[in-house]
């Protein structure tokens, strides 16, 4: 739609002019164009099988396949970084097609898959052996030292013998023989148990044989890997002696029970020694495999690693494309995919020249058509915006997308934004402080943006030209309230009061006098730490607000007489445009007078009193409020504007939107009796592609009577709104009085360094903590709500949808 | 006197940041276009605030009370 002014257009206020494009692609050349479109970015794609389920769509196959390859690109992933491989950056290895890839995926995978199995029954395998040569060692021990008490008590017994009298050999004898015969074999249970289920496990052996056992344990040193959980454990090692076979059995449960690994031992010293080196020798050789197989897993992760990214990229355009593909519908002939989308204007030449190269790269006989169809539906809004002005794009939409070209708030925000929050902010020593930490980040932008930040951090990296703005604007705001960490400069020459007379009596209770002109640039750096500086300021500042407010919401109504003219919306010029701007600016634009009319002149006239007897008698003589000639009359003329405004706003738009839908259809009235069947059938979404629209009178009075109670109490309410800039800014410049006069000057009271040093510790954490941080987001906020509430409800719709291209640079690192 | 004078300062400082704005990024009609709006809006906001602070100071009503001990 062309603007009929002769106002050249301005990029980014309105958006991009859209067409909705169809292109016939041929199926050969297919999954090339759709590649090369998302290579281009610049075409949105409609869902023209949105009744199909996932399943019932045509390349469904191909996106399991693609699921499948990229769970294998996650496995490889999370091996990797059990491994400590890293990936390397994109390295341009060979191109290969989706089925090599898949193959290759395949292979890769299983490979890794037995190795692992492997490794784990090795290291099984490992542990176990340790285990057994801890058993052998300790239990050699044991019997070792068991065996020489028992010779060294043998031989005692034998001498004894020998040494004894003839007189009871016999017996001795007999009972030696019977000892022997009636000896019961002991057998024995030998293994490891956890330390901390030692105490237990003993008590359970006991009360289970009725302490018909004997069992000794003995602590290993250093922590043990259990085979069976792989942790290291504390154990003992144990050797239970027990007599028969219900014992054995008994004692092999409790041990099952305490998950002690039972090991076999003999008593046979020489076996022992034996199977000592046995297990030794088996132990060097499972190391030394074990080894192997983990450098061998090593290289290959690292053989990964070096086309790791590439895959899992080229992986994650496939299924994009092909989840694009199912977006498009055959034709008759089902030999053509058909594609329905957006696209902007000024794009058509690049996608003509993109589907042409496709057709040639994929030698097909018949190129692409590209044809562009009209439609009464609503093109999705599409702003080219750069990384400056993207940020405040942003703050924009959140909000809500602009209507398709409607004029875009974001022009005016990416300046009145970072102004508002300044004189929220109004500090230049704050300011600097915030321009220096965001220039940090704004030269280091390239190593930032390819890291992955925290939360909190990345939000602040996406926004740093706003921030930087902010900044730049609170130094001027600073130099204007003349506050450096509260303490006011007397930059611009000398303060313009001075004393009554030389001795200063009066100095303390009547006050200076202004003897020069006033101070040149800002506040007079006199006021500070003055008793009346609290009023002054209070008044100043209330009275910028009022000022900055009104010229603020006159811009937004404005904005909507641009609307109005580039949508050539004659009813919305004469019969909103217009008595919004009468009734607004009879009022407030009234006041905003006045107060610069009472600074000027220096007069004393109450402008409350004024106001509000504007209203309550209009008749009444001004007297000691009179500020100009001629006010009582000009009051009574703005309040009957202001009067007749609100009718004018409510009343002759609705009857002129009716008049207009009657004479817009006036010939439907009549139609075929064939039609009218059509009408009533299962197509009751019309609005889709621009039919018949409705009216309701009711509804449109209503709407109107809404709009215009919403503007006239909004105006009073927004133009009070406004006041937080006051309550904001005093509440930044007291917290900063505070923490300098009572942290900073309160420890060089002091005189000593110690407490300096606190004192400066603890000023530097405050104006960061409270005053950069809190404050900054408080004004922040605050900017915002200004904004998107007073300024744009005077013009903006918000009711549109984001242009969202098929784009392979806009496919997010998703870690699924 | 003081008023008119620095009005003008802001004026031509205005000025020379349009030429700056439009011989730096010299991008076509459109794009110097929003250069300029930006630069304007800039200005004309720096410039309100300026005078409000100015003009409030200009004939005050209230004047400095010291406190005690200064």
């Amino acid at each position: 739609m062309a603007d009929g002014e002769c106002l050249p257009a301005m990029d980014l206020m309105r958006s991009e002019p859209m067409q909705l494009a169809r292109v016939i692609i041929p199926m050969e050349s297919a999954h090339r164009a759709i590649s090369y479109l998302g290579e281009l970015g610049l075409f949105q794609f409609k869902d023209l099988n949105k009744d199909k389920s996932p399943f019932q769509r045509t390349y469904a196959t191909q996106i399991k396949r693609c699921g499948e390859m990229a769970r294998k690109i996650r496995f490889f992933r999370d091996q990797m970084n059990k491994a400590g491989v890293t990936s390397t950056k994109l390295t341009y290895g060979s191109v290969m097609t989706l089925d090599d890839l898949e193959a290759k995926l395949g292979e890769l995978e299983a490979e890794l898959l037995e190795m692992n199995a492997n490794s784990e029954k090795l290291q099984h395998a490992y542990n176990e052996l340790v285990e057994y040569r801890l058993v052998l060692k300790k239990m050699g021990e044991v019997f070792n030292s068991a065996q020489k008490k028992a010779t060294i008590q043998h031989r005692e017994q034998e001498h004894r013998r020998v040494e004894g009298s003839i007189d009871s050999p016999l017996l001795l004898e007999q009972e030696m023989t019977t000892d022997s015969s009636k000896q019961v074999k002991l057998g024995y249970v030998s293994g490891l148990v956890p330390r901390d289920k030692s105490i237990a496990f003993e008590r359970i052996l006991f009360r289970a044989t009725r302490g018909n056992v004997f069992l000794k344990q003995d602590p290993v040193g250093e922590p043990v890997v259990d085979p069976v959980s792989g942790q290291k454990v504390e154990k003992n090692v144990f050797i239970v002696f027990h007599s028969g076979e219900r014992a054995k059995s008994k004692v092999l449960k409790i041990c099952d029970a305490f998950g002690a690994n039972r090991y076999p031992f003999t008593d046979d010293a020489g076996k022992q020694h034996q199977m000592i080196t046995e297990v030794n020798g088996k132990l060097a050789e499972l190391k030394t495999t074990i080894d192997v197989g983990q450098h061998h897993l090593v290289s290959v992760l690292q053989s990964i690693s070096l086309q790791f990214e590439q895959w899992k990229t080229m992986v994650k355009k496939e299924k994009s494309i092909y989840h694009t593909l199912n977006m498009l519908s055959f034709d008759v002939t089902k030999k053509c995919l058909v594609a329905e989308g957006w696209c902007p204007v000024f794009a058509t030449n690049q996608i003509q020249k993109t589907l042409m190269q496709a057709s040639t790269d994929s030698n097909s006989q018949i190129g692409a058509i590209f044809e562009i169809l009209h439609t009464k539906e609503a093109p999705p809004t599409y702003f080219c915006t750069n990384k400056f002005t993207a940020s405040f794009q942003e703050i924009v939409n959140a909000y809500g997308v602009a209507k398709y070209q409607e004029a875009n708030p974001g022009v005016y925000t990416i300046v009145t934004f970072p102004f508002l929050f300044a004189v929220m902010f109004g500090d230049w020593g704050h300011g600097i402080c915030l321009f220096l930490a965001t220039l940090i980040l704004i030269l280091r932008e390239k190593t930032y943006s390819s890291q992955k930040l925290g939360d909190i951090m990345e939000m602040a990296f996406g926004g740093r030209y706003v921030i930087i703005m902010m900044s730049i604007f609170s130094i001027y705001t600073g130099v204007i309230y003349n506050e450096c960490f509260s303490v006011p400069f007397e930059i611009f020459g000398p303060s313009a009061y001075a004393c009554r007379d030389p001795s200063c009596r009066d100095a303390t209770t009547i006050g200076l006098i202004k003897v020069r002109e006033t101070y040149p640039f800002g506040v007079d750096p006199i006021w500070h730490g003055t008793r009346s500086e609290l009023p002054f300021l209070n008044s100043l500042k209330m009275k910028m607000s009022i000022l900055l407010g009104v010229a603020q919401m006159n811009l937004g109504i404005i904005l909507s007489y641009f609307n109005a003219t580039f949508f050539r919306n004659e009813i919305d010029i004469w019969y909103q445009f217009v008595p919004q701007m009468i009734f607004l600016n009879s009022l407030f634009g009234y006041l905003s007078l006045l107060i610069i009319v009472k600074w000027c002149t220096g007069s004393k006239a109450d402008l409350y009193h004024v106001m509000i007897y504007m209203f309550l008698s209009p008749m009444d003589d001004l007297d000691d409020n009179q500020l100009f000639l001629g006010q009582k009359y000009l009051q009574l003329l703005l309040l009957f504007l202001a009067l007749i405004a609100v009718p004018w706003m409510l009343i002759p738009k609705p009857f002129l939107l009716k008049k207009q839908h009657e004479e817009r259809h006036r010939g439907e009235a009549y139609v075929p009796l064939g039609a009218l069947d059509d009408n009533l059938g299962p197509d009751s979404t019309p609005r889709s592609h621009g039919g018949h629209e409705e009216f309701e009178f009711s509804e449109v009075l209503v709407h109107q009577l809404i709009h215009t109670i919403e503007f006239v109490l909004g105006s009073v309410s927004n133009t009070a709104s406004y006041l937080r800039l006051w309550a904001l800014s005093l509440a930044h410049s007291e917290l900063s009085k505070v923490f300098y006069e009572k942290v900073l000057i309160l420890a060089w009271g002091y005189n000593s360094v110690v407490i300096l040093i606190i004192g400066i510790i603890v000023f530097i954490f405050a104006t960061v903590g409270v005053l950069l941080v809190m404050e900054s987001l408080s004004a922040f906020l605050h900017a915002l709500r200004l904004h998107w509430v007073e300024f744009q409800n005077k013009f903006y719709q918000g009711d549109g949808y984001r242009f969202y291209p098929f784009s392979f640079a806009l496919m997010g690192d998703d870690e699924e | 006197m003081g008023f008119i004078l620095t009005t003008l300062i802001f004026l031509v400082i205005g000025i020379i940041a349009c030429f700056c704005a439009r011989i730096c990024c010299n991008k076509g009609p459109s794009a110097n276009l929003f250069h300029l709006t930006l630069v304007i809006t800039a200005t004309v906001c720096c410039w309100m605030m300026w005078a409000i602070v100015y003009l409030a100071q200009m004939n005050p009503l209230i004047v400095p009370i010291l406190s005690e001990g200064e």
